[in-house]
């Protein structure tokens, strides 16, 4: 019967239709793919014969505008260099890079590398499959190849004494402050505020004799690396050493919230959030903010269209307690099965972690050289560094850095969010701060298993 | 006397009804204005409040098409939205007319069936569906986006609606002369409801072209996904760029804005009729 | 979804048998003709909506992080009685009925008085009304997010200098990141949208009334308040059901892509409602089993909601008989 035969005619290409299209959408893509899936035995069949390998590799600094260039431009050396591996690159949000890798391995399409931050990592050891990379490379080879690298940084990337995550971008929390605001109420934009105390006095001086905002400390939403510097510089922990108790609860913990808050009372601090903040900073109404380093390049270029200077000091400290600067920032996580891009994608985190590859990721990306020595070399950042002394404080804490610890057990992102929340809810309101911590700290501890 | 009274009263509430009408419109109309006119607008004039870019510049379109690819996700977004909106006119016009030619057993149950999906809400079957597409490794594939949309209880139910109004006796007739099921159905019946599969066709598109949450989880890359992921992706990544941004969402609207422009009678005529969803 | 469209095909009477001198398979083939042609949307509709519908179910009762490399474990009930003591859940639950209740003046009432008020309008000046006021309706949630971004931004945004201009305010309005502000500003985004729509269903609804009732009363002798009150709203009332359950049953899926986009259920889950505690849990933090279970429970529970308001809307309509 006709009608039966057009149906079926009609359904059959409809899905070819569909098919084709999404063929035909995704180009040239559809050969990028195949090679990608690791499961998918004929690619890497093909991967290996023709010595041709497609790297998929999800990179957060693809997704902040201001760092694209500079990526994009690491990238590229290492492609030309390595005319046999081509590095496919998907800019994700940092906020969603850990998730959106658990959201691809569930599809069987992992990235082969991965940016993560460094909160992730026992759960990207645990449940993304990470490979160490012990397994991937020989011994004397990787020593030599970290020589010169930075021990506590290396550090960071490890777990039960392998390495899984390579330390790719760092950043420090550093006082950014506008000299011209410091001018304007009075304040000697030499001298900039060394403790906390200071930061508020100075913050109401500058509220009081320009009417602009006096300081906004960043980082109570989005990640608690800030959250967990505060509390170390005021001798608090978040995780006990045994990664079995969580802290964040403790009156030393409380006692770093509770300076904060009180800088937001007394008006010294803005309620904006920290996008706004930024905003507000950029645009040179905002005297002081404390926030990662790696904003150094997008406000250098702020102040300059804005006419004012910009100046960086180190983290403030609470009295004479020595400052426990936690790093923000990512490492590379090798995730592939495939032996032959586990090669290849060391030969790619070897490129972006050599001397070359800090001193982009310095110059024009605005993370930390995990590689301290190319900072007096004239080959690699000299110039730079005298033409930038800006950058100066963030490299000084890189001796004090203490890791950003993360989380145990598949809880781990709960775990954050409830620290972040309870903090940026007890900085903002006028509640009792021990409390609002013990209870925080109490929900966030069964949450371990 | 009392007459002059009556119409200036008819005249204040003439006035009055004018005046809210009028209201009502800039609220509706006013954020699109001001998104036309901050993408006009110079850098250092997107600050100001002037109602009216006093320098005209095509920089932030130049800008936003730089910096995602936007001429790719476009052209995602149309083939997505074409393809779609044929597919389920498609099916639901088989749908419809299946309903309305023939009483069969369980037509009411199927029917209900099909007219009970609106109670299922995205969030509801997104993890399934999800692991699905993954399965067929449709993820980063126009395929993924459109599959799962081929057919849509909307669509059947405003056809059958449309079919329904379409004479027996017409069918009758042309069923006597020796048609076809098939040739009934598209030589008899379609020529004539011409209008209302077009203006379903039109919402159908609309409505496509606007989604936002399947692409948000079954793409990961620009090139790969529909303009309105895209525009996501550009407020996260660059939400300060306040110029390109309206320039990037501007872009993103203009071919459904175009379309209302040409056709907003029978947009709207079909939206109150078809309502929501 | 049109209220109309809810009710289930009925056939007008009397529809012809089919042709005697067919042969027997054609006659068992006839039989199974409107299945065919039923067949595309309906394995559609069945693989795509259906099916995993009940998987949804089926998680619910299992506890999982979707990993291959992870088993899922069977619980039973145990997300079931979990799900309640969520912290998160009491604010996603308080924070739903706010979205319901704030999105009915938008929906509801300032349509219906702008419909009444406005009824009678000259021709040509209400199709220019109509065509404006019905422009939200079509723009994606995208870009309504990143206009309405820009308009409310706290420091650049028109509205807060347009505020300040005019009542000196000490502080711009942080209206998405203030957490008094930002449920508001979402439900007024989600409301804007819907407004010039519920309007115009509203005002067909007007022009569709039997103007007949409206003279007689009049002859009565009645008020215009009592003629609203006494005939227009029990004529309109299919219309108001209808609109009021739409509101009550969507209002938190319309207002997720604002909350996505514009706050991420922030500052500190103040934004929040079911739907997007369902997205949170199943696509950032991965809890399967608490996402599914917790789809399932609103799932019927706003099934039910329909079921009444479907069944109160099928009494209310023989008013106009």
């Amino acid at each position: 019967m006709a009608y039966k035969k057009i149906a079926a005619a009609t359904l059959v290409s409809l899905s070819l239709l569909a098919t084709a299209c999404g063929n035909a959408g995704t180009g040239s893509n559809a050969n990028t793919n195949a090679g990608t899936n690791s499961a998918n035995a004929a690619g890497a069949g093909n991967a290996a014969s023709n010595d041709q390998v497609t790297l998929k590799f999800y990179s957060y600094n693809l997704a902040i505008a201001s760092q694209v260039p500079g990526t994009e431009k690491l990238i590229k050396e290492f492609e030309d260099a390595h005319p046999n591996i081509k590095i496919d690159a998907v800019p994700v949000a940092s906020t969603d890079i850990n998730a959106k890798v658990q959201a691809d391995i569930v599809a069987g399409s992992a990235p082969d590398i991965a940016q993560l931050t460094f909160d992730g990592l026992d759960f990207a050891v645990n449940n993304f499959n990470a490979k160490p990379l012990e397994d991937i490379v020989p011994a004397d080879e990787l020593q030599s190849n970290f020589e010169g690298f930075s021990q506590n940084g290396m550090k960071l990337g490890q777990l039960n004494g392998k390495t899984y995550g390579l330390p790719f971008t760092f950043s420090t929390p550093v006082l950014f402050y506008n000299s011209k605001i410091f001018q304007d109420a009075g304040l000697d934009p030499a001298a900039p505020p060394a403790t906390w105390e200071q930061v508020k006095e100075y913050g109401l001086q500058i509220a009081e004799k320009t009417g602009l905002t006096g300081a906004h400390v960043g980082g109570a939403a989005g990640g608690d690396w800030i959250i967990q510097a505060l509390i170390g510089s005021n001798g608090g922990q978040a995780l006990s050493e045994d990664r079995k108790t969580i802290k964040f609860g403790e009156p030393e913990a409380a006692g770093a919230i509770q300076m904060w808050q009180d800088l937001i009372k007394s008006g010294a601090n803005s309620k904006l959030n920290d996008g706004e903040a930024i905003e507000a900073f950029s645009q040179g109404k905002v005297g002081m903010l404390l926030f990662t380093s790696a904003l150094q390049s997008s406000f250098v270029a702020a102040s300059q269209a804005g006419g004012w200077e910009l100046k960086t000091a180190k983290m403030p400290a609470f009295g004479d307690k020595p400052t426990t600067p936690v790093n923000s920032g990512s490492a590379l996580f090798i995730l592939t099965d495939d032996k032959a891009k586990q090669q290849a994608a060391w030969e790619f985190l070897k490129f972006v972690t050599s001397e070359r590859g800090y001193t982009i990721i310095t110059s024009e990306i605005g993370y930390l050289p995990l590689r301290p020595s190319i900072v007096d070399d004239p080959k690699y950042l000299k110039d730079w560094v005298e033409a930038n002394p800006l950058v100066k404080p963030n490299l000084e804490q890189l001796d004090s850095l203490q890791p950003w610890v993360s989380y145990p057990g598949a809880n781990w992102k709960q775990i954050e969010t409830i620290l972040n929340d309870s903090v940026s809810k007890a900085i903002v309101s006028d509640g009792d701060v021990a409390t609002i911590m013990q209870d925080a700290q109490k929900r966030a501890q069964a949450l371990i298993q | 006397m009392e007459n002059a009274g009556r119409r200036a009263g008819l005249y204040t509430s003439a006035a009055l009804k004018h005046a809210s009408l009028v209201a009502l419109a800039l609220l509706a109309v006013f954020p699109l204005y001001w998104m036309i006119v901050t993408s006009l607008k110079p850098e250092t004039e997107v600050f100001t409040s002037s109602l009216i870019p006093l320098h005209l510049t095509l920089d932030n379109y130049v800008h936003a098409w730089n910096a995602i690819p936007m001429g790719r996700m476009l052209t995602n977004s149309m083939v997505v939205a074409v393809i779609q909106t044929a597919a389920q006119l498609i099916t639901s016009i088989f749908a419809a007319y299946a309903f309305t030619r023939w009483e069969f057993r369980g037509s009411s149950f199927i029917f209900g069936l099909i007219a009970l999906t609106w109670l299922v809400p995205f969030q509801v079957i997104m993890i399934p569906n999800y692991v699905a597409i993954s399965g067929f490794g449709w993820r980063d594939h126009l395929a993924g986006l459109i599959v799962p949309n081929i057919a849509s209880a909307f669509a059947v139910l405003q056809l059958y609606n449309a079919f329904k109004s379409y004479p027996k006796t017409l069918i009758e007739a042309a069923r006597l002369d020796g048609a076809s099921d098939m040739g009934l159905l598209w030589r008899t019946i379609m020529p004539n409801l011409k209008a209302p599969v077009a203006s379903i066709g039109i919402l159908l598109f609309i409505t496509s072209w606007n989604d936002y949450f399947w692409p948000l989880l079954v793409t990961t890359k620009l090139e790969n996904t529909t303009i309105q992921k895209g525009l996501q992706m550009f407020i996260s990544s660059d939400g300060n760029m306040w110029g390109a941004l309206m320039a990037a969402t501007t872009i993103a609207s203009l071919p459904v804005l175009l379309i209302y422009l040409m056709l907003q009678r029978q947009i709207i005529d079909s939206f109150v009729k078809g309502g929501l969803k | 979804m049109s209220y109309e469209a809810v009710g289930m095909p009925r056939h007008a009477a009397g529809a012809k048998p089919k042709s005697k001198e067919r042969k027997p398979f054609l006659l068992r083939l006839g039989r199974i003709k409107p299945y065919i042609y039923l067949l595309p949307a309906l394995v559609s509709i069945g693989y795509w909506i259906y099916k995993p519908l009940l998987q949804t179910f089926q998680l619910s009762i299992y506890q999982w992080n979707l990993l291959p490399t992870s088993p899922k474990q069977f619980v039973g009930l145990k997300n079931f009685n979990q799900l309640f003591s969520l912290p998160e859940m009491g604010i996603a639950l308080w924070n739903t009925l706010i979205y319901t209740l704030g999105v009915i003046p938008f929906s509801l009432i300032i349509p219906l008085v702008i419909a009444i008020a406005t009824d009678n309008i000259g021709r040509k000046a209400s199709n220019i009304y109509r065509a404006l006021i019905f422009l939200p309706m079509i723009m994606a949630p995208v870009a309504v997010s990143s206009v309405w971004r820009w308009i409310m931004h706290p420091t650049n945004g028109i509205l807060n200098k347009a505020l300040t201009d005019w009542f000196h305010l000490s502080e711009p309005i942080r209206f998405f990141t203030d957490e008094h502000w930002a449920i508001w500003s979402i439900t007024f985004i989600t409301g804007w949208k819907l407004l010039g729509f519920s309007t115009l269903i509203f005002s067909a609804a007007m022009t569709g009334i039997n103007k007949e009732y409206i003279e007689a009363a009049k002859i009565d002798r009645a008020g215009s308040f009592q003629i609203i009150w006494h005939v227009l709203l029990p004529l309109l009332s299919p219309t108001i059901l209808f609109m009021l359950m739409m509101s009550t049953l969507f209002a938190s899926e319309w207002s997720f892509s604002y909350i996505n986009v514009l706050t991420q259920g922030g500052p500190f889950n103040t934004t929040t409602n079911i739907y997007y505690l369902l997205w949170t849990y199943g696509f950032q933090s991965f809890n399967i089993g608490a996402s599914s279970a917790a789809a399932a429970v609103f799932f019927l529970g706003f099934g039910v909601l329909a079921w009444l308001f479907m069944r109160l809307t099928r009494k209310l309509s023989f008013f106009d008989n």
